[in-house]
């Protein structure tokens, strides 16, 4: 059975309507470009991220299980899940409960949504190479990204999940490379792929935060990247908006921008950056000055 | 690895009786040089049945919830997970948390879910920074990710009867124990 015989839908996690619409922006683009049948999930609510897990339990598996619930009562089959949070979440709850029936039972008399299992929960990065593919990406590449040199970024959450939902090598992953292999960019061996980035503590300890952040684009930069290329949001904004603050103090010296795998497949596809939303990125692509 | 945060006091205890310290968790940890106890320690002292030991650590309120410990545990024992079930009983003990501005924040953003299901960072950033009293702590930065549309002052659109279910979970059901 092939991807467009099931029923995709993508789920957009708070980020995606606000600090990162340009991530979502991108996505419908590259999507329609790649005639992919979806829709965005509907009554979909918040995975409850780092927060409510590190402090609520049993409220997170509630969230979770909402969502799987509501999915799944839609006839969604594959639920494509952009967000590296979202999705191990979403994926790491699945996981659980199926593998703990009781708690399930328990679960299900106490919030009224039940899940069978029914739903694939679907990182984006495993949609694009292992279900559209890399050659059906290929036939749409019309302006190739030969000049760019890009560092690839996981980041942490991606394929830190289940073995179960594994899609590619946790420690040092290789799917995000031959999707922008395949956009005719190079790819670099570095250092810091799934390195956490940070993102929980960028409110609250500066500190440790600028020196993890700092790492991260300081190794892309020695390794002269010209651009660390990001699958999630979270990674997206904290490496991001306030990096001249970082790059001063660890003494990059050229500004390091942090674009979506999706904000690079639309340019590949010939896609005028404003289409893609890259107007909100707070570093900007050399090559589109 | 195997995750397994559907956890109670037993199991924790169960899960930690595998270590064999190794220690690869506190290598592999991005902040460790942060903590007062490395996480190998944290779940040595849990084994030992000494967890009330642990509750009052920066280590648990400083760990960013990445699961690098946890991929890299030979025994599969769910590292952060563990993390997690520390915190969420150091509140229910009443013990005072180590880095509090931590706590706070996922408080405030737990709280901002509850209310409509979604998120909404306009809010967080602003009641977060009002609670550490630095209300210009991000100050450069708010302005710039409004004028980048990357903030909205406006809520998102409530998910229908989200509030009202998540408050029978936790005024009937005692999903927030503390």
């Amino acid at each position: 059975m092939s991807i467009q015989d099931k029923k995709v839908a993508l789920y957009p996690g708070c980020s995606l309507e606000t600090s990162s619409s340009h991530y979502l922006k991108s996505l419908e683009k590259v999507f329609e470009i790649l005639e992919i049948d979806y829709s965005i999930m509907e009554d979909w609510s918040c995975c409850g991220a780092t927060s409510v897990k590190s402090l609520y339990q049993d409220l997170n598996l509630a969230l979770n299980l909402r969502n799987l619930s509501v999915a799944e009562e839609q006839g969604i089959e594959e639920l494509v899940v952009p967000c590296a949070s979202c999705y191990q979440r979403l994926a790491t709850t699945e996981y659980d409960l199926l593998q703990d029936k009781e708690k399930l039972e328990e679960l299900t008399k106490d919030t009224g949504y039940k899940y069978e299992g029914k739903v694939k929960v679907r990182n984006i990065l495993d949609f694009f190479v292992n279900i559209i593919g890399l050659d059906r990406i290929a036939e749409k590449v019309t302006h190739p990204l030969s000049e760019m040199v890009i560092a690839c970024y996981y980041g942490c959450l991606n394929t830190r999940v289940p073995r179960e939902h594994t899609f590619d090598v946790t420690e040092y992953p290789m799917s995000m490379d031959k999707l922008m292999q395949t956009l005719g960019a190079k790819t670099i061996d570095w250092s810091y792929k799934t390195e956490c980035c940070g993102a929980s503590l960028f409110l609250t300890k500066g500190s440790i935060w600028e020196k993890l952040v700092g790492k991260i684009l300081k190794d892309a930069s020695l390794r002269n990247a010209d651009c660390v290329a990001v699958s999630c949001p979270m990674c997206q904004t904290n490496l991001d908006t306030k990096q001249s603050h970082v790059r001063d103090k660890y003494q990059i010296e050229e500004s390091v921008p942090i674009p979506f795998i999706s904000q690079l497949m639309g340019l590949a596809f010939g896609c005028k950056p404003e289409k893609l939303g890259l107007n909100m990125n707070f570093e900007s692509m050399k090559s589109l000055d | 690895m195997e995750i397994t945060e559907i956890n109670n006091a037993n199991n924790i205890f169960q899960e930690t009786s595998l270590c064999y310290q190794c220690a690869k968790c506190s290598g592999g940890c991005p902040v460790a040089e942060e903590m007062d106890v490395y996480p190998h320690q944290v779940i040595h002292l849990v084994s030992l049945g000494l967890e009330e030991r642990v509750l009052d650590t920066r280590t648990i309120w400083i760990c960013t919830n990445c699961y690098a410990c946890s991929v890299k545990c030979p025994n599969d024992i769910n590292i952060t997970g563990i993390m997690n079930n520390l915190k969420e009983k150091a509140i229910e003990k009443d013990v005072k948390p180590k880095v509090p501005e931590v706590y706070k924040f996922h408080k405030v953003f737990a709280n901002d879910v509850f209310r409509r299901g979604k998120a909404h960072e306009f809010r967080i950033m602003g009641e977060y920074n009002l609670y550490t009293k630095d209300p210009f702590k991000n100050v450069s930065l708010g302005p710039k990710m409004l004028l980048k549309h990357k903030l909205k002052i406006l809520p998102p659109r409530p998910v229908k009867g989200f509030s009202k279910w998540v408050s029978s979970l936790i005024e009937d059901k005692n999903y927030m124990p503390k």
